[in-house]
C-alpha cells in the first residue's frame, strides 16, 4: 500500500482558523497555542509534519503515513479553534496542472455521491496570490471545462445551490485542491482563556459542561467526590473513564479524586436533612476552590442548569455559588435535558455517563430536599460541624492523577 | 531438526510482552469483571484499558470496540447480525471471503435472504463496476475482506464502503480485516465500514479473542443472549486474560506496521529470488496490490499437498489452502473464483511470514522446495 514517491504527499489536511477578530498578541498567543495543541492532538495519529502557512495550518503525513491522511483529518476536527478543515490535494501554480489536480479530486469525491441522477456541481477558486495569471473566475471556468467532460452524465453546474464544489486555494507556496470542507470545531484553543476545574460528577451533564469551557479556550482540571464504602470503586473507574473521554479535547487531564465520606456523615448528623443536597454542594464548591488555588486555576465550572432538578432553583445556585471564592461557570445553564444530551453524543460522552453507577450525591438524600435554600441556614448548619478540619483532611487524602486521551 | 514455520497466515507464536502482560489476569486478577467489589472493579478497568488500546491503535474510539471470542465469531456477528437488523432481504458477499464470512451468509437463506457472491475482474481483484450494478435498495450487508488469506490480495476497501454508502442507503459495509492488521495500515475510520473484524492470534496474540468494530449508530442483532455484557452484543463473562493479551499485540502490530511491512516486502522479493532456481515455480501475484506476509507458490510436478509434507520433513512448516477450511480437502472457493481449474488449484502452496520471521529462515524454505523439488525428481 506504498504510493509512489514524488516528494509532495497524494494528500494533506488543512485546518482554516478565522483571522478577522485577531489582533497583534492576541493572535501570536492563538496561534502559537493552536499549532500547540494541534501537534499534542495529531502526533499520535501518525507520523506527519504541522505547517503554519496564512490563517491556516497544514497536517502534512510523512513519507508511509499517506494512507493515514484522514485519521488527521477526523482528528483535526476534534481541536478547538479551527473554523473548517479539508483533506486537500496540492498542486504547482499552473492552471494546467491544478486542472489535472482536480480531475483526480473529483473522481474520488463522485465515489461518495449517488449514481443515477446528476450532481449539481460548481468550481470556486479562492486567489490568495495575486501574481496567478488568472482571476478567480477565469480559473473556475479553465478548470470546470476540463474536468467536467470526464463525467458529463454525472454532473450538472450550479453555481447557487451546488451540492459539490471543488475548491481551489492559489497561494503563493502551494495551490490546494479539495472538494470536501467539514466545520471544525470552533471555539478558542485549550489554554488561551486561562484553566478552570470542574465538578465532575459521572452524570451527562458536567462532561458536556467541562467540554463547553474547554471549547472556550479554558484548561480543564477535573474534580471528583467519592463516598466509599457508601458506593463503590466502580464509581471512580467511570469517572476516570470520562476523563480520559474528555481528554481528546485537551490531550491529557489532571484528576483529582476526593474522598467524601466524612463531610457527608457530618452533614448527616449536625444538618437539616432537606439542606443535606445543597450542604454538599457548598463544601465540593470550598474544595474545588482549594484545589484552583493549587492548580492555579481561576474559576470553577459546574454541569447545573436551571430548574432540570427540582433543585436547581436560583435560590439553591446562590447558596452553593456563595460558598465559592472562585467564579461558578454553568455552560448548560439555560440548556434543555435533551439538547445537553445531544452535545454528549457528539462528544461521545453519552454512552459513558449513562453507565448505571450511584454517585456521592444519592448518600443519605433526603426524601424532600430543599427547594429554596437560605444562605443563613447554610451557614448556620455548617457553624456547627468542624468543616475546615475535614476539608484539610479530605484535601490530605485525595489523589491526583494524569490521565491519557482514549 | 530445526522447525521453520512459514505459516503465519495460519496462526502466529504469542510475543513475549502479550504472555507477560497476561499473566496477573491468570493469578491475582481473577474476579469477575462485573462484580461490583474492588478486585471485579481492577479486571473491569483491565478491560477498559485494553478496549483503549485496541481502539487506538485501529483509529477506532473504545465505545466501538466489542470483544469476540475471534475473527470467525466477529464475522458471523457482522453478517448476521446487520442482515437480521437490517431493512431488506439482500446480501452481497466477496468471492473470496474466509468461510466465516461465506457460511454464515449461506445461513442467512434459510431465513428467507437472497445471497449474492461478487466476482473478480480478469486480474484477480474485486470487480467494483459489477458490484454497483448489484447494489439494490433493499441490501442489507456487503461483506468484502481487507487482505485475502490464501493470495493476499488487498481490496480497495475505502472507495468499496463511499461506493456501497452512496448507492444503497440500506446496506452495511463490513471488512474483515483479519489478515491485514499488523501489515497494512488499518484504520477504521479511514476504511470506512460500518464494522470491522479482527482476530489476535494473526498478530502474536492468543487463540480465542478477536473484536467486532461497530460504528456508531449501528444496528446489530447479537448472536448470543445473557447477562448484557459487551453492551449486548456478546453477552457471557468476559475473557479478561485474552482481551488483555490481544490489546498488547494488536498494539504491537500497529506501532510495528510500517516497519513490519517493509521486512515483509523484504521476505517476499527475497522469496521470489530465491524461486528463480527452481523452474516450473512461480510466485502467483494475483490482484493489483499484495499483502507481503502471504506468498502463494504455483509448482510443479505433485500435487501442493505432496510438497507441504516432504517440506514438513525437512522442518519447513507450509500450508495449502486455508488452515481455517479444517480438514474437509476440496478447492478453495477462492482459487476457484480466480479462474483455476481444480488441476491448477492443487498445485499451489501457501508461505505467509510475520514479524518473527527471519530471511534465514525464507533462505532454508526454498533451499527446502530445491530439496525436495530434486527428491522428487520434479521436471518442469
Amino acid at each position: 500500500m506504498s504510493a509512489p514517491d514524488t516528494g509532495e504527499p497524494s494528500e494533506l489536511v488543512v485546518g482554516r482558523y478565522g483571522e478577522l477578530w485577531l489582533k497583534g498578541k492576541n493572535r501570536r498567543d492563538f496561534e502559537r497555542a493552536l499549532l500547540k495543541n494541534t501537534k499534542r492532538a495529531l502526533a499520535p495519529v501518525a507520523p506527519m509534519k504541522l505547517v503554519r502557512e496564512g490563517a491556516q495550518i497544514l497536517a502534512i503525513p510523512e513519507p508511509g503515513s499517506e494512507s493515514r491522511v484522514g485519521d488527521l483529518a477526523r482528528r483535526m476536527a476534534e481541536v478547538f479553534g479551527f473554523s473548517s478543515i479539508s483533506r486537500a490535494r496540492t498542486a504547482p501554480a499552473d492552471p494546467q496542472a491544478i486542472a489535472e489536480t482536480a480531475r483526480t479530486v473529483l473522481a474520488e469525491a463522485l465515489d461518495a455521491l449517488p449514481r443515477g441522477r446528476a450532481i449539481p456541481f460548481r468550481v470556486e477558486t479562492k486567489r490568495g496570490d495575486k501574481s496567478f495569471p488568472m482571476i478567480s473566475t477565469e480559473l473556475d471556468r479553465f478548470v470546470a471545462d476540463r474536468v467536467i467532460a470526464d463525467h458529463a452524465e454525472r454532473l450538472t453546474v450550479d453555481l447557487s445551490h451546488p451540492e459539490l464544489t471543488l475548491g481551489i486555494h492559489v497561494r503563493p507556496e502551494r495551490t490546494f485542491v479539495f472538494a470536501e470542507r467539514v466545520p471544525g470545531a470552533g471555539g478558542l484553543p485549550v489554554g488561551t482563556l486561562g484553566r478552570a476545574v470542574a465538578l465532575l460528577s459521572g452524570g451527562i451533564d458536567s462532561p458536556v459542561a467541562s467540554w463547553m469551557a474547554m471549547k472556550r479556550g479554558c484548561e480543564v482540571v477535573f474534580c471528583a467526590f467519592h463516598s466509599f464504602p457508601y458506593i463503590g470503586e466502580s464509581y471512580l473507574a467511570k469517572v476516570r473513564r470520562l476523563v480520559a473521554r474528555l481528554a481528546r479535547f485537551q490531550v491529557n487531564s489532571v484528576l483529582h479524586e476526593v474522598p467524601f465520606t466524612a463531610i457527608q456523615e457530618a452533614i448527616r448528623d449536625g444538618a437539616p436533612p432537606s439542606y443535606r443536597t445543597v450542604l454538599y454542594r457548598r463544601q465540593m464548591a470550598r474544595v474545588a476552590c482549594r484545589i484552583a488555588a493549587r492548580e492555579k486555576a481561576s474559576a470553577l465550572i459546574t454541569g447545573e442548569s436551571l430548574g432540570q432538578v427540582a433543585s436547581q432553583t436560583l435560590e439553591n445556585l446562590t447558596c452553593i455559588g456563595a460558598a465559592s471564592s472562585l467564579p461558578v461557570l454553568r455552560p448548560l445553564v439555560a440548556f434543555d435535558k435533551f439538547e445537553t444530551i445531544e452535545l454528549a453524543r457528539k462528544i461521545g460522552t453519552f454512552d459513558l455517563s449513562i453507565e448505571p453507577e450511584p454517585d456521592c450525591c444519592t448518600v443519605f438524600q433526603p426524601k424532600k430536599p430543599i427547594l429554596r435554600g437560605r444562605i443563613e441556614v447554610c451557614e448556620d448548619a455548617e457553624g456547627s460541624l468542624d468543616l475546615d478540619a475535614l476539608i484539610d483532611a479530605a484535601l490530605e487524602a485525595s489523589e491526583r492523577r494524569v490521565i491519557a486521551a482514549s | 531438526m530445526e522447525s521453520i514455520y512459514l505459516d503465519h497466515a495460519a496462526t502466529t507464536p504469542i510475543a513475549p510482552e502479550v504472555r507477560r502482560g497476561m499473566a496477573p489476569m491468570f493469578e491475582a486478577e481473577f474476579a469477575n469483571p462485573s462484580s461490583r467489589h474492588g478486585p471485579g472493579v481492577r479486571v473491569r478497568e483491565a478491560i477498559e484499558a485494553a478496549r483503549a488500546r485496541v481502539a487506538r491503535s485501529i483509529s477506532a474510539r473504545p465505545e466501538q470496540v466489542v470483544f469476540t471470542s475471534g475473527g470467525t465469531e466477529a464475522n458471523n456477528l457482522a453478517v448476521l447480525g446487520l442482515a437480521r437488523a437490517g431493512r431488506g432481504k439482500h446480501v452481497l458477499v466477496g468471492p473470496t471471503e474466509h468461510a466465516s464470512v461465506r457460511e454464515a451468509a449461506k445461513a442467512l437463506v434459510s431465513e428467507g435472504f437472497e445471497v449474492e457472491t461478487l466476482a473478480l475482474d480478469e486480474r484477480g481483484d474485486l470487480d467494483i463496476e459489477r458490484l454497483v450494478s448489484r447494489l439494490r435498495p433493499d441490501t442489507v450487508v456487503v461483506a468484502c475482506m481487507l487482505v485475502n488469506n490464501e493470495f493476499g490480495t488487498v481490496s480497495p476497501i475505502p472507495r468499496i464502503a463511499k461506493l456501497v454508502r452512496a448507492n444503497a442507503p440500506n446496506a452495511r459495509v463490513h471488512v474483515d480485516a483479519v489478515q491485514g492488521l499488523g501489515k497494512l495500515p488499518v484504520s477504521f475510520g479511514e476504511l470506512g465500514a460500518h464494522t470491522l473484524a479482527i482476530s489476535a492470534h494473526k498478530v502474536h496474540g492468543p487463540k480465542g479473542t478477536g473484536a467486532l468494530v461497530v460504528e456508531d449508530g449501528t444496528r446489530l442483532r447479537p448472536l448470543v443472549f445473557g447477562g448484557g455484557q459487551e453492551r449486548g452484543l456478546r453477552t457471557g463473562t468476559e475473557n479478561a486474560a485474552g482481551i488483555v493479551g490481544f490489546s498488547i499485540a494488536v498494539e504491537l502490530a500497529a506501532n510495528a506496521q510500517r516497519k513490519t511491512h517493509a521486512h515483509l516486502s523484504e521476505l517476499r522479493a527475497l522469496l521470489a529470488d530465491e524461486l528463480a532456481g527452481l523452474a516450473g515455480a512461480r510466485l502467483l501475484d494475483v490482484g493489483s496490490e499484495h499483502s507481503p506476509a502471504i506468498a502463494a507458490l504455483s509448482l510443479p510436478g505433485p500435487p501442493a499437498e505432496v510438497w507441504m509434507h516432504h517440506l514438513e520433513e525437512r522442518g519447513v512448516h507450509t500450508s495449502v489452502g486455508s488452515a481455517c477450511q479444517g480438514n474437509r480437502g476440496g478447492i478453495p472457493p477462492a482459487l476457484l473464483a480466480l479462474g483455476f481449474g481444480e488441476e491448477e488449484a492443487r498445485h499451489i502452496l501457501r508461505m505467509s511470514f510475520s514479524s518473527m520471521t527471519t530471511a534465514e529462515e525464507v533462505r532454508a524454505g526454498a533451499a527446502a522446495l530445491r530439496a525436495v523439488a530434486s527428491g522428487l525428481g520434479v521436471k518442469p
